[in-house]
């Protein structure tokens, strides 16, 4: 009796470590998004993510066709990236890859997932059920509605049944004159009004540089950082 | 010119109280152009501390401090990176070459930091360049150190010699069991690597083994011969740094360290982070740079007074001046040409003194503190500020001058009583 309850204990000592699970979330900022920019002779990679509330304006799942549209609509923009993230003319860049997709708090940046998705792919769907659906959501945010700014920073659990999501694309380019890649527009901003900033990281053989360009200077000056 | 050489000798005659005005204005532009000239000087000397390298990888915690406590050795890692989590990340295909280091142990004053033999490669500084011995070369053995420039410099050390590590920081328990031998001697280089004790990654595993929990075990240490053959894989790293094969792919192994869903760690761009620490230091810098310069408006607001207060005394020069038919407006321009000469020779004394300040402090700040600092030209900078500084002075002197160019011929031909 005494070595089945040792065992039982034993074994309840092991319950946690066996059903582990990796419990990380990302910090997700509404207003805010990255765009990465690495720079190899004459190819240039870029990787943009924003919050589903700077593209679309929600994060729920969208269950009306107006939102489903409207996250069709969020995609096909985003794999188009010159008429976001411009680069110089002068370095006359050529897109040779694209792709966009709608990432929810599940798959986020889950690396077998990235790899599925396509272009030509809508969205992914939400695996989190909501029954509370957008009052819940606006709610949460209620708070930060005055402000000009939506930076309020969340780390949030997943009993909450709150959801997050996020945008993410994934873009080539090939330019002519990269040399002269000097400068990136970003009307990006008129695109999508919720967007208030814009995280641009850029990595070159000489060196990373990182910059901040919001809604008010919607431009980024690469000179000098490659 | 006339009123050049009027102005001239009008100085020249008040020696002594215009020598002070002038030095005191020579101060505070040396101070001024010393603290731009710091600070640029610190920058260059963090930024020229690592470069060539891709990624830096460690312990989830903040971009600023893994950069610090893995490249500056300024405070310490929150957690170990395992060596499993390191062979799994480096073993990606997007990795061309990766060094572990391991932190911990100390000899005297200097950290002592265990790495592969490869950090020699890999470890660039000041735009590429790279370690080279002074004497001596990399461990060949398991027991050999190789000591930065400053560590042999102060401690007096040469190749060959025997070195005990001590274990953790400031700590006296020694490994004084397993002594290890110096097989090489950096060059100096103006990064941390000049007051670090490199050791094999082997090593740092090899001193541990008869240590348990923080104490010696007792019974009869394992000799070092059998340490020579034991499997010496270490269980964990303080951090790594990273060489992607292209640099479009940085930000791809960037983000998969970032999401490793197996351990929590921070894969960091060095020039990003340190874009970060400056960021956070701008505030202090610009604080400082704020205090001196209202040390150079404090120097002209007191040549202003000097020259005020020197008004009383030459009421009969003016007077003589406006006697012999100079108009208002010419003893006021007097004032300020006064003015003006003071303020630059102020200025081109403040530039020698920095400049002499310089050299004479920049072994020491090299040695202490590790900032290399350029003895450079004048930058288009310092000289504005130069120029700001004579036209501060200009303005200043417009009080006096106004003063002098109300005062009447009568006032100064009269005698009072």
């Amino acid at each position: 009796m005494s070595r089945v309850a040792s065992l039982c204990a034993f074994a309840l000592t092991l319950a946690p470590a066996v059903s582990a699970e990796t419990r990380q979330i990302d910090a997700h900022e509404h207003g805010t998004g990255s765009l990465n920019i690495a720079i190899e002779d004459n190819l240039v990679v870029m990787e943009f993510e924003a919050p589903g509330h700077d593209i679309v304006g929600f994060e729920y799942e969208a269950t009306s066709d107006e939102d489903r549209a409207k996250i069709e609509q969020a995609v096909a923009a985003l794999a188009s990236p010159l008429a976001l993230f411009a680069p110089s003319e002068a370095a006359r860049c050529t897109v040779t890859e694209a792709r966009a997709s709608l990432l929810t708090d599940q798959e986020h940046h889950d690396e077998d997932g990235r790899d599925a998705h396509d272009k030509d792919e809508d969205h992914h769907e939400d695996e989190h059920a909501h029954d509370e659906g957008e009052d819940h959501h606006e709610d949460e945010h209620a708070h930060d509605e005055g402000e000009d700014h939506h930076e309020d920073e969340h780390a949030h659990d997943e009993d909450q049944d709150s959801s997050h999501t996020a945008f993410e694309a994934a873009y080539r380019l090939t330019c002519d004159n990269p040399e002269k890649l000097t400068r990136l527009e970003l009307p990006y901003f008129q695109s999508f009004p919720n967007a208030e900033k814009l995280v641009v990281q850029v990595a070159t053989d000489a060196g990373a540089h990182a910059f901040e360009a919001d809604r008010d200077a919607p431009t980024v000056d690469l000179r000098g950082t490659h | 010119m006339t009123l050049t050489r009027l102005a001239f000798k009008s100085l020249l005659s008040r020696g002594f109280t215009v020598g002070l005005t002038v030095f005191a204005i020579a101060l505070s532009v040396a101070l001024f152009l010393g603290v731009e000239k710091l600070r640029t000087g610190a920058r260059a000397s963090f930024a020229d501390t690592i470069s060539s390298t891709d990624l830096i990888m460690g312990a989830r915690s903040g971009s600023v401090q893994l950069l610090l406590y893995s490249v500056f050795r300024i405070g310490n890692a929150t957690n170990n990176v395992s060596w499993e989590s390191y062979e799994d990340l480096t073993g990606r295909p997007e990795v061309d070459w990766a060094v572990p280091i391991s932190l911990g142990d100390s000899h005297r004053q200097f950290r002592v930091m265990g790495t592969t033999r490869a950090y020699f490669d890999r470890y660039k500084y000041r735009g590429g360049r790279s370690l080279e011995f002074a004497a001596g070369g990399e461990f060949a053995d398991l027991f050999d150190a190789v000591v930065g420039a400053d560590v042999a410099d102060t401690l007096g050390y040469a190749v060959g010699d025997p070195i005990v590590v001590a274990h953790g920081l400031a700590s006296f328990t020694e490994h004084d069991d397993l002594p290890f031998r110096i097989s090489g001697v950096l060059e100096k280089t103006g990064t941390p690597v000049d007051r670090t004790v490199l050791v094999g990654l082997g090593a740092i595993e090899a001193i541990h083994v008869d240590w348990q929990g923080g104490g010696r075990k007792s019974g009869p240490a394992t000799p070092a011969e059998m340490l020579r053959e034991m499997d010496l894989e270490p269980a964990a790293i303080t951090a790594a740094m990273i060489g992607v094969k292209s640099r479009l792919q940085v930000f791809k192994l960037q983000r998969a360290i970032n999401e490793y869903p197996e351990e929590p760690l921070l894969a960091i761009l060095p020039g990003l982070a340190l874009q970060e620490l400056w960021e956070i230091v701008g505030v202090a810098e610009t604080a400082l740079t704020g205090v001196s310069a209202m040390v150079v408006v404090t120097a002209l607001l007191g040549m202003a007074a000097m020259i005020l207060s020197g008004l009383n005394e030459r009421r009969r020069e003016m007077a003589i001046l406006r006697a012999v038919g100079a108009g208002p407006m010419t003893i006021a321009s007097l004032l300020m040409t006064e003015a003006m000469a003071m303020a630059a020779a102020g200025a081109v004394l403040g530039i020698a003194l920095l400049f002499g300040g310089l050299l004479l402090l920049r072994p020491w700040l090299d040695a202490a503190y590790g900032l290399y600092l350029p003895v450079t030209g004048l930058t288009p900078r310092d000289l504005g500020v130069l120029a700001i500084v004579v036209a501060a002075a200009a303005a200043v002197s417009l009080v006096p001058a106004a003063r002098a160019y109300r005062m009447s011929l009568a006032d100064g031909m009269m005698i009072k009583f």
